[in-house]
């Protein structure tokens, strides 16, 4: 979840309510009679830390994170539910509080993937991490999508935990990934029951609720039944209060976060929502409402965002030359719209457009059709919620321009000049002779009437796709090309100037009569005559009913490569036996195969991680990050993969060394286990060390400990001593002046880039594994590329060792990010993305 | 059992009227539904919800609160384990061990095809035959691991109630 504004805002209270003054931390405060000590506190800029607590929900008392010192109370209240009262004389953070609050948040997170709260490398991390990293469950913050976002987070790095009375546990909890838009994933959950509340307090119903009790206590639905059957509206209200990552959007989570945020209103349908969105870099990330008191429609809450960032907008002008579109600049388009419009003016012509726009387009939409085609016949269908409707051109009529594509079929044979201008392809557009693209929704400005009468101004939130032009634009531009006069409005104010004022419309608050945000039955289906739900996965999941289709691989029998053995090793982590003869008889330590669930599937590099000649197997292991792993993970045995290529790579160089420090992470844990038993059979002393951020996340001691000469695990979390990064245990022996001749790093690119920093100093040879996965997370093509000593390098070809003195480690961290927009939009999207894609370089050497 | 739907109305239509619509009594109507059908079916959440307006979900919520409801119908056979101190100290943990092995379920819960329940219970008060195993009700003595093995056997059968 990417909530768009962290501040909280405090409700204006019109009328003067009585006040009481009270002192807190030696300042005198006024405080609204029936005020909370912590709201009360939060007005003066004194923030007390609390996690249960919200501004429009009654208190809850559940998390007693909040507490003060009141003097003549008893022990500590909780400020979140004890009002101010006159004369009080209240003390937020002393040092008391402090430790308490850091022993009450030990306790959550001893049940919640933290562990990177409490790495004594965070900050680098966060530097080398700028964005949270996709991962199919969150074992950490650096792999959870709320990681920007989580009150959690900022808490403990408030108060200052440096350790855990005890080991962490995971609680192991199902993670749902089949309701529409929503992920809810419970090992996260601190049961602040925030949900729950905002769910009931802008419902009257509870869609979710706590279910169970004791240690089982889960926020749930009856019986375990999906969101839908639960009655679910999706307004999104209780993944945008969740101070955690266990509600979080599926679409916007792995956005990067927000930076800043835009209210504006929602023009999808006439209820005409306020929403406030959240902004990165001039792109709509997410919205929410912008009361949180009234939830919107999910149309306005998740649809919005994916809607306007499709991959299929149109952004640039076609023009039909020897009947086929080509793409084109403005001035030539609107040039051949003159040409071809020219003949049809008078009541040949005809304007089409639905009410979705703003007055502004519409005003000009008229009065071009009026005063520049001389035609009466400027249609504009009226926007009925539910049912959708398309226009048919009036009898006589030759040439249409349409804004939309809401034309009937029939029609479109009747015309001989067709003249389209929209954000999506539609069967319409796919026959005209010109097509435009246009801004919609939050891309445009103006104003707008809503179904009470009252006109509403729309601001424009966020940057439309390329040459996209907001439609009032087009048209003037249009009018002054066939050189009428009248058109010269620079801005959009200018045409406001112009429209008639509404009559004074009854004061009504939305919200207040049921909407689609409360009737899933009224919300809309079609916008400028698209089905939303054709670019919108959420939607067509909502559509599809209570049993959405999970991404869920059936057993395949096409491919030849069988899969013997599928486990989970560790969360997020799996084992996977393939049966591949070829790839097991020329497998060289350190190399790695190609691995395409189904024929249509990513090519994902896996390193081997082990292999058997005689039973003509081979093992990987995966980590669940984008949608071709978790295909992958979800393969059962017995089910085949379509392609498993390799072995690839330059194998690493097996010789004596002396002694040899290995460091591995996450899957590079398993990755050490054929260069560890090679290592060890041409003499060397083998020293294994493996890190994870916290004890449970370990794997493969027992292995280890048979393969090496010594095997340490490391924790980053202290749950496991040594405390620390693998490099911190191998730096340490060095320091110590212990003998070491090689060290093979083998893991995130964050934990290898420490690894080379920390070696460099002690002039030890240090080779890093830059597996082409590792370097985008989903190894498309060319993203291997990286520089080694001032060359360019491909991993997949001249990888995976690498000096790692020698990388280019500022240049590796900012080209891992330049794929990701388009992987975030197939995980939102149920169906398998069907992209299929060639690496830059060849691989079958 | 299965609980036809028309059933479950009317169960639940007359035990509202019994007890009226109000918050307050949903655990006493809830303790009856469960008296009558053996667990509380989710047919009958439903229709309970449907006629009192409180949302299934929150009846559940409240519902799973409490260790006295269940939700799927009860076994045909309920073993039970006495765990006290004489049947522990002889080895009854064991009995418990085999048993959860042999029927792959966690004592509290219910075997799939519905033929056991399997509990813990603290003492029963027949010490002196430690470690004590009933099955139904009646007492099997001085149990071992083989000879639990015999009893599931028996019980495993046709339906023999
Ligand atoms: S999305 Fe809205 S209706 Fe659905 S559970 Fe959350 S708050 Fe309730
Ligand atoms: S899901 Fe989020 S809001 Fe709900 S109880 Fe858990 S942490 Fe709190
Ligand atoms: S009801 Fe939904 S579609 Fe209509 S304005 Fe509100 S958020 Fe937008
Ligand atoms: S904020 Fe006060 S108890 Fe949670
Ligand atoms: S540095 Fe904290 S887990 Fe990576």
């Amino acid at each position: 979840m990417s909530s768009v504004n962290q501040a909280k805002v405090n409700p204006e209270h019109k009328h003067k309510t009585p006040t009481v003054k009270l002192t807190i931390d030696g300042r005198v405060v006024a405080a609204k009679k029936g005020q909370t000590v912590l709201d009360c506190a939060g007005e003066n800029g004194i923030l007390i830390p609390h996690l249960c607590s919200h501004p429009v929900l009654p208190p809850f008392g559940a998390c007693r994170l909040c507490l003060v010192e009141i003097e003549g109370m008893r022990g500590y209240p909780t400020s979140c539910s004890t009002p101010a009262e006159e004369g009080m004389v209240v003390r937020t953070g002393t040092e008391a509080l402090k430790n308490l609050q850091r022993n009450i948040l030990s306790l959550i997170i001893l049940e919640h993937p933290g562990a990177c709260l409490l790495c004594e490398k965070r900050q680098i991390c966060d530097e080398f991490r700028p964005d949270a990293e996709k991962a199919g469950s969150a074992t950490g913050c650096h792999s959870c999508g709320s990681r920007d976002s989580c009150e959690v987070r900022r808490l403990a790095e408030n108060l200052g935990i440096k350790e855990l009375p005890v080991a962490p546990v995971y609680l192991n909890r199902p993670i749902e990934k089949t309701h529409p838009f929503i992920d809810h994933d419970p090992n996260l959950c601190i049961l602040c029951g925030r949900c729950v509340r905002i769910c009931k307090h802008q419902h009257k119903t509870s869609v979710i609720d706590f279910t169970d009790r004791s240690s089982r206590t889960r926020i749930g639905r009856a019986f375990d039944c999906s969101l839908i059957e639960a009655g679910c509206t999706f307004c999104g209200s209780c993944v945008d209060v969740c101070p955690t990552g266990a509600l979080a959007e599926r679409y916007a989570k792995w956005q990067p976060a927000p930076d800043k945020s835009v209210k504006s209103t929602c023009t999808f349908c006439d209820w005409a929502c306020e929403l406030e969105f959240g902004i990165k870099q001039d792109k709509l990330i997410c919205t929410k409402s912008a009361n949180e008191n009234i939830p919107v429609c999910a149309l306005g809450k998740f649809a919005l965002a994916e809607f306007l960032n499709g991959s299929g907008r149109l952004h640039s002008c076609y023009v039909r030359t020897d009947g086929i579109l080509r793409e084109t600049d403005w001035q030539e388009a609107l040039a051949a719209v003159k040409d071809r419009l020219w003949n049809y003016r008078g009541d040949k012509f005809a304007f089409i457009c639905d009410s979705t726009g703003t007055l502004e387009d519409r005003f000009i939409f008229r009065k071009f059709t009026r005063d520049v085609m001389q035609s009466p016949n400027y249609i504009e269908l009226e926007g009925a919620d539910q049912a959708f409707k398309r226009a048919a051109v009036p009898a006589g009529v030759k040439a249409a321009f349409i804004s939309g594509g809401c034309i009937e079929a029939d029609s479109l044979s009747k015309l001989e000049v067709l003249i389209i201008q929209d954000c999506y392809p539609s069967e319409a557009s796919g026959r005209a002779d010109v097509v435009l693209p246009v801004r919609v929704l939050a891309e445009t400005e103006g104003t707008i009437k809503d179904r009470f009468g009252r006109h509403r101004p729309l601001l424009k939130a966020c940057e439309p796709p390329k040459a996209a032009g907001s439609e009032w634009m087009i048209i003037c531009r249009l009018a002054k090309t066939f050189g009428a006069e009248g058109f010269n409005y620079e801005f959009v104010a200018d045409i406001t100037k112009q429209l008639n004022p509404p009559p004074a419309p009854p004061e009504i608050q939305t919200g207040q009569t049921p909407g689609p945000a409360q009737d899933l039955k009224q919300m809309r289906t079609h916008f400028r005559g698209h089905r939303i739900d054709g670019h919108v996965g959420g939607l067509r999941e909502l559509n599809a009913g209570p049993e959405p289709a999970p991404v869920s691989m059936p057993a395949q029998t096409k491919g030849t490569f069988e899969i013997l053995d599928n486990r989970r090793l560790v969360p997020n982590t799996h084992e996977i036996v393939i049966r591949a003869p070829q790839v097991a008889s020329k497998a060289q330590p350190g190399q790695f195969v190609i691995v395409m669930v189904d024929e249509k599937s990513e090519r994902v590099p896996y390193t081997l991680c082990d292999w058997n000649i005689q039973t003509g197997t081979i093992t990987i292991v995966v980590q669940e990050k984008g949608l071709s792993s978790r295909k992958l993970i979800l393969c059962k045995p017995g089910s085949k993969l379509a392609h498993v290529i390799g072995p690839l790579g330059v194998p690493l160089e097996i010789k004596k060394y002396g002694t040899v420090a290995l460091a591995a992470g996450c899957y590079g844990i398993a990755a050490i286990i054929p260069v560890a038993r090679a290592l060890k059979n041409a003499g060397n002393t083998v020293l294994a060390v493996t890190e994870a951020r916290t004890g449970y996340l370990l794997y493969y001691g027992d292995r280890l400990r048979e393969l090496s000469d010594e095997h340490v695990q490391a924790a980053i979390d202290g749950s496991l001593s040594p405390r620390g990064h693998a490099v911190d245990v191998i730096a340490g022996r060095l320091k110590s002046g212990e003998k070491i001749d090689c060290v093979i790093a083998i893991g995130c690119p964050f934990m290898m880039m420490l690894t080379a920093r920390e070696t460099k100093p002690y002039g030890v040879k240090t080779l890093a594994a830059l597996n082409p996965i590792m370097l985008d997370g989903t190894g498309m093509c060319g993203a291997c590329r990286l520089t080694v000593d001032g060359k360019m390098k491909f991993a997949c070809v001249d990888g995976p060792f690498f000096d790692a003195h020698l990388i280019d480690w500022d240049e590796l961290k900012d080209r891992r990010r330049a794929y990701s927009a388009e992987e975030i939009h197939s995980l939102a999207a149920t169906a398998p993305a069907e992209r299929s894609h060639t690496c830059a370089r060849p691989i079958n050497r | 059992m299965t609980v036809s739907a028309q059933q479950n109305n009317a169960v639940v239509a007359e035990l509202l009227s019994l007890h009226g619509k109000d918050r307050s009594h949903l655990i006493t109507v809830l303790q009856d539904i469960q008296q009558h059908f053996g667990y509380l079916p989710r047919q009958a959440v439903t229709q309970l919800a449907q006629r009192t307006g409180i949302s299934a979900n929150e009846i559940y919520g409240v519902a799973t609160f409490y260790a006295q409801f269940r939700f799927i119908p009860p076994g045909e056979h309920i073993i039970q384990v006495c765990q006290g101190t004489a049947c522990h100290v002889r080895g009854s943990w064991q009995l418990l061990q085999e048993l959860q092995q042999r029927l792959g379920i966690k004592p509290g819960q219910t075997t799939a095809d519905g033929r056991f329940d399997l509990r813990r219970v603290a003492c029963i008060g027949c010490c002196a035959l430690a470690p004590v195993v009933t099955v139904d009700g009646n007492v099997h003595a001085r149990m071992t691991p083989k000879e639990i093995a015999l009893l599931v056997k028996q019980h495993s059968g046709k339906k023999d109630r």
